[in-house]
């Protein structure tokens, strides 16, 4: 009930700004990391032997060993900070989504998307990343038998554009939440994460087929 | 011949424990830069005299007559149904308290607002009747007046998706009141006393950047960048004092 009963001061504490910085330091961090990942796994394109020697780099460097199992710390604190702001109420599910649909309004929707991407990533992205770090070292061989299996091209076509949406939407909010995005800014930044989303697809999108075509 | 506009409005008084909420539907030759006041005003005149919904100022200026306009808030005096398709949807604001029909109670919600913010300059000196008023640069007070322009009529609130779903979140409205009270001279409330104010998840760090607030409010107010500013400073003032909140 919304009425007013407190009698005492509350405590002063930064609590809520702390944990809104982690929220975008992870969210960052987590940024970082997905455009470098595109980079090692795009690299297949130009041959398995360029993907195998970065991966070589990372495993000779102990970079994958520990950055892993890093990542994938990171991974679950933003899932835990972010999830704060998930509505996993019904009632406030019920809520949201009324309002959605009544105000048509493109921002209020890319929240939505990006709350929905999230527990998809939540699941898949785990799922990846146990897969990957436990069947080390990364081989562009092991990687076209998994996709050419079928069961992992379909996982990727789905947790592909998940990811790049999320990041997309979480790039530009970053953006707004924060102050680096103008008024007046809004919405050439806006195109530019649309166009920046849809490469990485593509780019995404091309790599899956190349591991498709590629003989192992 | 104006166009023949089909008006859909939602109907229900909580007074009236006969009454069910539902919608009813009028009927309105279209005439010349009509409003949606000139609109409602004929409707009630002409169909239905129990038809509830405020007004005041007809001019954009007293903020009583917003409501959700074809899924969109807005100032009902400010809207032309020429810009509008020829059915329109009238719903009250949500998260206000409804009165009947389309009109809200918005006054409880920002008086209780700005009580909890405290809108108001706060200074330790003597009021002086006799001497001159102070004196502030132009540039800050028109900064002050950009942020002043607000009217309280509760669109941002309305339309804002934090809001809906929690009502402890103060809304981007008072956050540009405070933004405003930063910006004034007058006002001797430090960056910590501010931060205990919107420091919190009530305050700014609820706020999830939906900007629904910025894309409805009909005066216009820079309300993303103010709400970046404060995000930006009440961060900065957390960090500073990492390991000294608890004190003083
Ligand atoms: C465990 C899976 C994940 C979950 C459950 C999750 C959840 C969320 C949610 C709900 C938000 C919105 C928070 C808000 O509006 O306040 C968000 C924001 C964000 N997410 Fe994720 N996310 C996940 C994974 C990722 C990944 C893998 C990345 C990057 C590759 C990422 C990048 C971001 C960014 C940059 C933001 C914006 C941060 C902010 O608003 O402060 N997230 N995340
Ligand atoms: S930016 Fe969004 S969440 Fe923040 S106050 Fe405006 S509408 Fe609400
Ligand atoms: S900020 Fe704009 S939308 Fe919000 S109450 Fe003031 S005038 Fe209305
Ligand atoms: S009647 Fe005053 S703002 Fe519309």
């Amino acid at each position: 009930m919304a009425i007013d009963t407190t009698v005492f001061v509350r405590e002063r504490t930064g609590l809520a700004a702390y944990l809104d910085w982690l929220q975008a330091l992870t969210g960052t961090g987590l940024i970082l990391f997905m455009w470098s990942h595109m980079v090692l796994v795009a690299s297949v394109n130009l041959g398995a032997g360029a993907m195998n020697t970065i991966a070589r780099f990372f495993e000779d460097t102990y970079m994958a060993q520990v950055g892993g199992p890093l990542i994938g710390i990171t991974f679950l604190l933003h899932f835990v900070l972010a999830a704060r702001k998930v509505p996993f109420r019904s009632e406030q599910q019920s809520v949201i989504w009324k309002h959605g649909r009544l105000l048509r309004h493109t921002d209020t929707w890319l929240w939505l998307v990006q709350v929905v991407t999230a527990m998809i990533i939540l699941i898949m992205g785990s799922i990846h990343m146990w897969t990957v770090l436990t069947d080390l070292p990364i081989t562009a061989a092991k990687s076209a038998a998994r996709v050419q299996g079928g069961f992992w091209l379909v996982f990727y076509l789905i947790l592909l554009p998940m990811v790049e949406l999320h990041v997309g939407i979480g790039f530009y909010r970053i953006g707004v939440k924060w102050g680096f995005i103008k008024r007046k800014d809004r919405k050439g930044m806006k195109r530019f994460e649309n166009i920046l989303t849809a490469i990485f697809i593509a780019i995404g999108l091309i790599t899956i087929v190349r591991f498709l075509t590629l003989t192992i | 011949m104006g166009r023949k506009l089909t008006f859909e409005i939602f109907r229900y008084n909580p007074k009236d424990p006969k009454s069910v909420p539902h919608t009813d539907g009028f009927q309105l030759e279209e005439t010349d830069s009509m409003t949606l006041f000139i609109a409602l005003a004929r409707i009630r005149e002409e169909q239905d005299p129990s038809l509830q919904f405020d007004f005041c100022c007809r001019a954009g200026i007293c903020g009583s007559c917003a409501m959700v306009i074809n899924g969109r808030p807005g100032l009902a005096c400010k809207t032309l149904t020429r810009e509008l398709p020829e059915r329109i949807i009238l719903m009250p604001l949500p998260v206000f308290k409804l009165i009947g029909d389309l009109s809200v109670d918005t006054g409880t919600w920002f008086r209780a607002m700005n009580e909890k913010v405290g809108s108001w300059i706060h200074t330790d000196k003597a009021f002086d009747p006799a001497a001159q008023e102070e004196r502030m640069e132009n540039a800050v007070a028109e900064e002050i007046y950009e942020l002043e322009r607000c009217v309280e009529c509760g669109c941002c609130v309305a339309a804002c998706g934090t809001a809906n779903m929690r009502e402890d979140f103060v809304g981007a409205v008072a956050l540009n009141r405070i933004a405003r009270f930063m910006l004034d001279p007058r006002d001797s409330r430090t960056e910590k006393e501010y931060f205990d104010v919107i420091g919190t998840d009530e305050g700014i760090f609820g706020c999830m950047g939906l900007l629904a607030c910025e894309d409805v409010c009909p005066k216009n107010l820079p309300l993303q960048d103010q709400l970046g500013i404060l995000r930006r400073k009440m961060g900065w003032t957390a960090l500073k004092n990492l390991f000294s909140f608890k004190r003083t």
